[in-house]
């Protein structure tokens, strides 16, 4: 399964969203640190849920990191989170 | 605790606003490093640049240290304040500046509003 679906099916899972997307951008990191070809390096998403309602910052990105989980976040090079509620 | 633990618990002890990064502050080697890096040049804040590609013991330490997994990470006076996507938004919301002057961190007003003007 590409990462991308992982992490969507993940998020999914975790917080029921009402919008989300997930974003493989490696391609516009050719030749910058992380990049491996076939891409699948750098990663972008964007998710909206109730979940995240009085959540600080911090926290919602720690939730998005742990749904997300240690296996996937070790194996790509980077994640941009636009996270709210 | 760590050795790693323990040089980055000295760090931001010693100084009010450290930046964990890819490369240095005057030649960063990441996008995302080199984005938070700019803003605070940019806004004149006194930092120091830890750069953990330069130790591996850090690198990893630093991760385990705040419980997040990726780089850059801001701390200000001993407390960790985001990554790249939090400082952006802090930055752009104008939260930034009044956590810098909530904890007497010396900064460049205009120049804050520079980057918002440019970017909103």
């Amino acid at each position: 399964m590409p990462v991308s679906e992982q992490i969507e099916q993940r998020l999914r899972a975790a917080f029921a969203p009402r919008e989300l997307q997930v974003v493989d951008d490696s391609e516009s990191h050719r030749g910058h640190a992380g990049f491996q070809e076939g891409g699948e390096s750098h990663f972008n998403v964007r998710i909206r849920a109730e979940a995240f309602v009085g959540q600080s910052r911090i926290a919602r990105h720690r939730a998005v990191h742990k749904a997300i989980g240690p296996d996937v976040i070790g194996r790509i090079h980077a994640l941009a989170i636009d996270v709210d509620a | 605790m760590t050795d790693a633990n323990a040089q980055i618990q000295e760090t931001i002890t010693q100084n009010d606003v450290v930046l964990f990064m890819k490369g240095t502050k005057s030649m960063p080697q990441c996008g995302f490093s080199s984005r938070v890096a700019g803003v605070l040049n940019y806004m004149g804040v006194e930092f120091a640049d830890v750069n953990v590609l330069a130790d591996d013991g850090i690198r990893q330490g630093i991760k385990e240290f705040s419980e997040w997994p990726t780089i850059p990470q801001l701390y200000v006076k001993g407390e960790f304040i985001g990554g790249c996507d939090i400082i952006t938004e802090m930055t752009l919301s104008g939260e930034l500046d009044t956590m810098f002057e909530e904890n007497g961190v010396t900064y460049d007003k205009d120049a804050a509003e520079k980057i918002r003007a440019a970017n909103g």
